[in-house]
């Protein structure tokens, strides 16, 4: 079930709406869980229809300290849920005075959306965190799935990540492989996807909470993995 | 790869002409639904150009079996009930809500690829036939072998492209008595782009990549000894490799000879020195029916083609030994098995060398998918009883 990927240059829709300007429909992201967490990786590449919007935008959310959500459809309907469900977050801290656990914030997420189901939302996201139950990461779209997985990919470049990861994903990788495997499934996506590229942006979501890994261009990624073959 | 835009094609050939169509060729039913675009199908020139493939060539390629929403097509297509088509018959089939549509229509629910590497080239492809939706047959040959040298690799309609390879073989032979020499795959490439060309726009879905050892040598089966035998004239239809240098680069053997030397060069500068001495060698082309003709290194078509191109870009150079590219080349199969509803079952796999075309025993993936279910469960269980000691 990938998320779908609409097509930007055609005008028109069967609801009528016309959609002249799409962000984000072309994107990599990923995101599987290990042993010590869940690994998150993004793309930053924006375009709107064949052009290239910006090639530094910030995919991964940070829903709270130890939540993370990524993004892939239309920006501006993932990052106003995304707010939306941190608002949503932080009151049930309060008022329960505990942390959400991801199962229930997933579920946030997916019953606010499916409000709008077919009203033209596109929003394909996963939530990833570290709740008491151990690493989490759920996949949620604006159709209205939430499902529960060890291992997504969402975007057009979704497909080219899956091939590396598959291959590669084990549940005893240390932090240090589980970070190059993602690192080289979103390089190999933007590779041959023509909607991904700009940076890698990687986290890594442990007990304690996330942690940005690194930034890395895909050019510099380039260089050094051809170095290496 | 490109072949969208046929799954969205509107049949052009409505108009019906009167039946005043005379001999009907060994019994064949034609319809009434005749078609007027393609070259061979007036009534007249039929009978004035002898080509033996006219006769089918005047039937519109609706009327062959395939799936389509014309209703006389009917009565024809019960004649060929074995016809498995390995093509979605519509456009726009999985679209998980109507207001998101995919950006073009995945088309050729197979996966099949094929690269260059020193040792020659490999080629590998999975076994299943489906027809949108049923698995029509689990034990399929996507690798048809051409001649000797060359192999096709076949992704599309499982008929066209079987019809197709018969028909280039034929054509090759003839031009290997005719001329005493094999075609170079350029030139089949080139050839089977030419023939294909009068059925632009219409249904008919081919995508075959052409994978062979260009030769020079004047009797079929004895080997090649050296490019110093066949100078450049002998090779008219590969004009755009002028040989430079007399470099002998045909044997594996001597292959490594040179790719010692050229270890020093990148992969991309060594694609640029082999073509300029390319007169023989391992060759690799992508044809398909909308007029695309490709040379390459690696290529990758059909439904599963995402997840095995990941595979491929990260391990395949040139440098590869000919175990290594067989691992790579299970392994993208495999991966794309595991994730696209339209491929799976077995892989076959040819590898072309200068001797000819080897071919590995078809393997089920079903075993390695097994082993790796295996493995994942083990890795859970372990994970369970540490948390369990936490």
């Amino acid at each position: 079930m990938f998320f779908s990927v609409k097509n930007p240059l055609c005008v028109g829709d069967d609801d009528g709406v016309e959609r002249k300007i799409e962000f984000l429909h072309g994107t990599t992201t990923l995101a599987f869980k290990f042993q010590h967490g869940v690994i998150v990786a993004v793309d930053s590449r924006a375009t709107a229809g064949s052009y290239i919007a910006s090639q530094t935008v910030k995919k991964v959310i940070e829903i709270n300290p130890y939540l993370l959500g990524t993004m892939a459809g239309g920006a501006a309907d993932c990052s106003f849920w995304e707010r939306l469900l941190a608002r949503q977050c932080r009151i049930y801290e309060l008022r329960n005075k505990e942390r959400i656990s991801v199962a229930a914030a997933s579920k946030l997420l997916a019953n606010m959306v499916y409000q709008y189901k077919g009203m033209g939302l596109s929003m394909g996201t996963m939530v990833c965190g570290w709740d008491k139950r151990g690493p989490g990461l759920y996949y949620v779209d604006s159709e209205g799935n939430r499902v529960c997985g060890d291992l997504f990919a969402v975007g057009s470049g979704s497909m080219y990540a899956y091939g590396v990861m598959d291959s590669g994903v084990r549940h005893d990788l240390t932090v240090e492989e589980a970070c190059e495997l993602g690192r080289r499934a979103i390089y190999q996506a933007t590779y041959r996807d023509a909607y991904s590229g700009g940076q890698v942006n990687l986290y890594h979501v442990h007990s304690e909470g996330w942690t940005r890994i690194s930034q890395d261009d895909v050019l510099v990624l380039h260089h050094q993995y051809k170095d290496q073959a | 790869m490109a072949l969208q835009d046929i799954c969205n094609f509107q049949s052009v050939f409505e108009d019906s002409l009167t039946t005043e169509y005379p001999a009907v060729p060994h019994g064949k039913k034609i319809a009434s639904n005749y078609v007027s675009g393609l070259p061979f199908s007036n009534n007249k020139s039929l009978f004035h150009f002898y080509i033996p493939v006219a006769e089918y060539l005047d039937e519109s390629p609706i009327q062959f079996g395939q799936i389509s929403t014309v209703q006389n097509c009917s009565a024809d297509s019960s004649e060929d009930p074995f016809l498995t088509s390995s093509t979605l018959p519509t456009c726009l089939p999985f679209a998980s809500s109507q207001s998101v549509p995919l950006p073009f229509p995945m088309a050729h629910g197979t996966t099949t690829l094929a690269f260059m590497f020193q040792g020659g080239v490999l080629a590998a492809a999975d076994t299943r036939s489906s027809c949108s939706g049923l698995v029509a047959c689990p034990a399929s040959q996507k690798i048809l072998p051409i001649h000797s040298h060359l192999v096709g690799l076949t992704s599309g309609t499982s008929a066209d492209c079987a019809l197709w390879k018969r028909i280039l073989a034929r054509e090759l032979r003839l031009y290997q008595l005719r001329h005493g020499r094999r075609l170079s795959t350029s030139g089949a490439a080139k050839l089977l782009s030419h023939m294909l060309h009068p059925f632009k726009g219409t249904e008919l879905c081919v995508a075959a990549t052409l994978c062979g050892w260009d030769g020079g040598e004047v009797d079929d089966g004895c080997d090649y000894h050296g490019g110093t035998e066949t100078g450049p004239g002998s090779h008219g239809e590969t004009t755009k490799n002028q040989m430079t240098e007399q470099k002998n680069f045909v044997d594996s053997t001597n292959a490594k000879v040179s790719l010692a030397k050229d270890e020093r060069f990148s992969f991309s500068e060594q694609c640029f020195i082999r073509k300029k001495m390319n007169l023989s060698g391992p060759s690799l082309f992508y044809v398909c029916s909308d007029g695309t003709r490709l040379r390459g290194m690696l290529f990758s078509v059909g439904s599963g083609s995402p997840y095995a191109y990941s595979i491929l870009d990260q391990g395949v150079h040139w440098g590869l030994t000919v175990d290594e590219a067989k691992s790579i080349a299970r392994e993208a199969v495999y991966r794309a098995t595991y994730r696209d509803a339209y491929s799976g079952n077995c892989v076959d796999m040819y590898h072309i060398t200068s001797k000819g075309w080897t071919r590995r025993n078809r393997e089920d993936l079903k075993e390695e998918y097994y082993r790796e279910k295996q493995r994942r469960k083990h890795e859970k269980t372990e994970r369970r009883d540490v948390t369990f000691s936490d």
